[in-house]
């Protein structure tokens, strides 16, 4: 729900029940004073006839118009007494309510009972129109008030959405920095700055913490490029022993294992700064059939079973990194199955999907997908492989899985479609 | 052939020099930016290596000098920046290849070979070692004027050995080469060494001696004697 919504749904909730409550109270305010208004009448009636009877010692001649009732009958009340109701039409077949007052009166020693009812359809039609013509002015007025409300609130928060919209497209590492413009607004521009402030600070470390990163992989690449180069050399020597022969391999492979973990660990920071921006669409199956040639007698050479099944399926990522995910999956079903082991491949048009013969029971979730994490205790990899994996999927907005069936680890990689 | 290799780290220039440096290539080094800047100038290389990170100047300065004055030498950079921008901008600038730190002596001879080969053609295709014979654009080889049929990998294998003949070439190295750097199987070199024996059987059926040397716990090497 975005601020106008909710401001619109508060706002008008309130001033529907305010506007409500102010018609039920202005309308029965309304009848009240109405009301009291025909009991005034009725007292009129009430005094003249008691001039009359006082005049003529006889009481008058009930008469019944349209709008009148007077009638009077012996009272069993000897007293004074008078008495306001409301009652339903006396003439039969008539729907419309009166307003009667009942009084007695001595008239020649007996006490009469005088009823005066008025008819109350006047005042029940004026109350009605007024209670219509005002509901009516306060739909309009609630109307015209929503209506200027949102333009105005458009109006006035429009520099706060251009922000939201300039920090939207922003990407750290992309060197434009967005530009918000100006607003008469203190709190906007103090928004502004202070973003803007963020932005920069952000940018600054971002670009520090690059600059280090590279640094770092400089400052450690050139050693181990001396010390593979001098490795080299010294393997000339066609003097070496059995012993340093032994030695000497033993550090050229410590030295390539360190190679390939600085490397892996460089492509980890890449991506996270998502230095491989560069997105187009192509068929994932086409990179599929090429990497699986690339690996083919490298798993024969294990007498691995492999079968695959493969559709097209056209995906919209970095293609250097679609390239790196599936060699990174490969190379991990590969070294995790047995010998004799079976990998199958599946590429449908959402999900790219590779199950292997697990060795052992079920990985552990949790630590699957983190950094040097290694399931059992070979020491021949960094365990950074399924790390970069995951890393692809979450910077190539995709998801990727773990299952355990059938005494079969199962990777499922959910792809991006490419929108067309 | 002259080589000039633009590096200062010391240890590193040194093996570098130690290894190319033979009958085929004479080897200089220059270990900074005006060093290299005089070098350059002053003589024609038939290939130079180049790091970018130099003391004094930028590797890439010193390669828009080269490209400024129409030299004809290849140029291989060699660094440790090994982020994309950085091989487009070496590439762009006119370098002829790329190879980033750490990388192992015989793959930098293959890539020297390489440039040099597509420098000085002279039209001239053909490789030659003893009774072999390899044509570098057609990618066939020839063993006494009869055309041996090799797989792609046996031909860049055989290529890889010419390139770093007499040199142990490490298993690892010969790995990285025919399968590049992220086919991460570090722990089984079995499949080189079914290329190597199908390689060898080709070549010996065909006529040639056995060039491929065995060297214990290490590699291999390719040499006639």
């Amino acid at each position: 729900m975005n601020l106008f919504t909710r401001y619109f749904r508060i706002n008008l909730l309130a001033t529907v029940i305010i506007f409500i409550l102010a018609s039920l109270a202005f309308y029965f305010l309304l009848w009240y004073v109405s009301i009291a208004q025909m009991d005034e009448d009725l007292k009129i009636e009430q005094r003249e006839i008691e001039t009359y009877v006082q005049k003529y010692n006889h009481p008058p001649e009930p008469i019944s118009v349209k709008d009148q009732n007077t009638s009077f009958a012996v009272s069993d009340i000897r007293n004074n007494y008078r008495k306001f109701n409301t009652i339903e039409s006396p003439n039969p077949g008539e729907k419309e309510n009166f307003r009667q007052i009942s009084f007695t009166l001595p008239v020649n020693n007996q006490w009469l009972l005088f009823k005066v009812s008025k008819s109350l359809e006047g005042t029940e039609h004026l109350n009605r129109s007024i209670v219509i013509i005002s509901l009516l002015t306060i739909i309009a007025i609630l109307m015209v008030s929503l209506l200027i409300n949102r333009w105005q609130l458009r109006r006035l928060w429009k520099p706060f959405y251009n922000t939201l919209s300039g920090v939207e497209k922003f990407r750290l590492g992309e060197k434009a920095i967005p530009h918000f413009e100006n607003s008469s607004i203190t709190e906007f521009n103090f928004l502004n700055t202070t973003i803007s402030q963020f932005i920069r600070d952000a940018d600054k470390e971002y670009f520090l913490l690059k600059e280090f990163t590279e640094n770092a992989s400089h400052e450690l690449q050139t050693p181990l490029a001396i010390v593979r180069s001098t490795l080299d050399v010294m393997m000339q020597d066609e003097k070496l022993s059995e012993s340093q022969s032994n030695s000497l391999q033993a550090a050229n492979s410590a030295i390539q294992k360190m190679s390939r973990l600085n490397q892996s660990l460089l492509l980890l920071n890449k991506i996270e700064n998502r230095q491989f921006s560069n997105i187009n669409s192509f068929d994932f199956k086409t990179l599929v059939q090429e990497k699986m040639s690339d690996w083919q007698e490298l798993w024969q050479g294990r007498n691995l079973n492999i079968s695959s099944s493969l559709e097209s399926a056209t995906v919209s990522m970095n293609e250097q990194l679609a390239e790196m995910m599936i060699s990174n999956l490969f190379s991990n079903a590969a070294r995790h199955t047995p010998d004799g082991g079976h990998i199958q491949i599946k590429l449908s048009t959402k999900i790219f999907e590779i199950s292997n013969t697990a060795a052992d029971g079920p990985l552990d979730q949790e630590k699957l997908f983190k950094r040097f994490s290694k399931a059992g205790q070979t020491t021949d990899h960094h365990g950074l492989g399924l790390s970069i994996v995951k890393q692809i999927a979450d910077v190539s907005a995709m998801n990727i899985t773990y299952a355990f069936s059938k005494g079969d680890h199962i990777f499922s990689v959910h792809l991006n479609p490419a929108s067309i | 052939m002259k080589v000039l290799i633009i590096e200062d780290e010391k240890a590193l220039s040194t093996s570098i020099f130690t290894y190319l440096n033979s009958e085929q290539y004479i080897c200089e080094i220059a270990s900074d930016y005006h060093s290299a800047m005089i070098k350059v100038g002053q003589y024609d290389y038939a290939c130079i290596i180049l790091d970018i990170n130099l003391p004094g100047g930028s590797g890439l300065d010193i390669l828009k000098e080269l490209k400024a004055g129409k030299k004809a030498e290849g140029v291989l950079i060699i660094s440790a920046r090994n982020s994309l921008d950085d091989r487009l901008n070496g590439l762009n600038s006119g370098a002829d290849d790329y190879l980033s730190k750490p990388f192992h002596l015989s793959e930098l001879a293959a890539r020297v070979a390489a440039i040099i080969r597509r420098k000085s053609f002279d039209g001239n295709n053909n490789l030659k070692f003893e009774e072999l014979e390899l044509d570098v654009f057609f990618k066939t080889v020839k063993v006494n004027d009869r055309i041996l049929d090799l797989t792609r990998k046996e031909y860049d294998l055989l290529l890889y050995f010419i390139s770093n003949k007499n040199k142990v070439i490490n298993k690892s190295a010969i790995a990285e080469h025919l399968w590049g750097d992220n086919m991460d199987m570090a722990d089984s070199y079995d499949f080189i060494y079914t290329h190597i024996k199908n390689l060898r059987k080709k070549l010996i059926q065909a006529g040639s001696r056995d060039y491929v040397k065995s060297v214990y716990g290490m590699g291999y090497k390719f040499t006639r004697s």
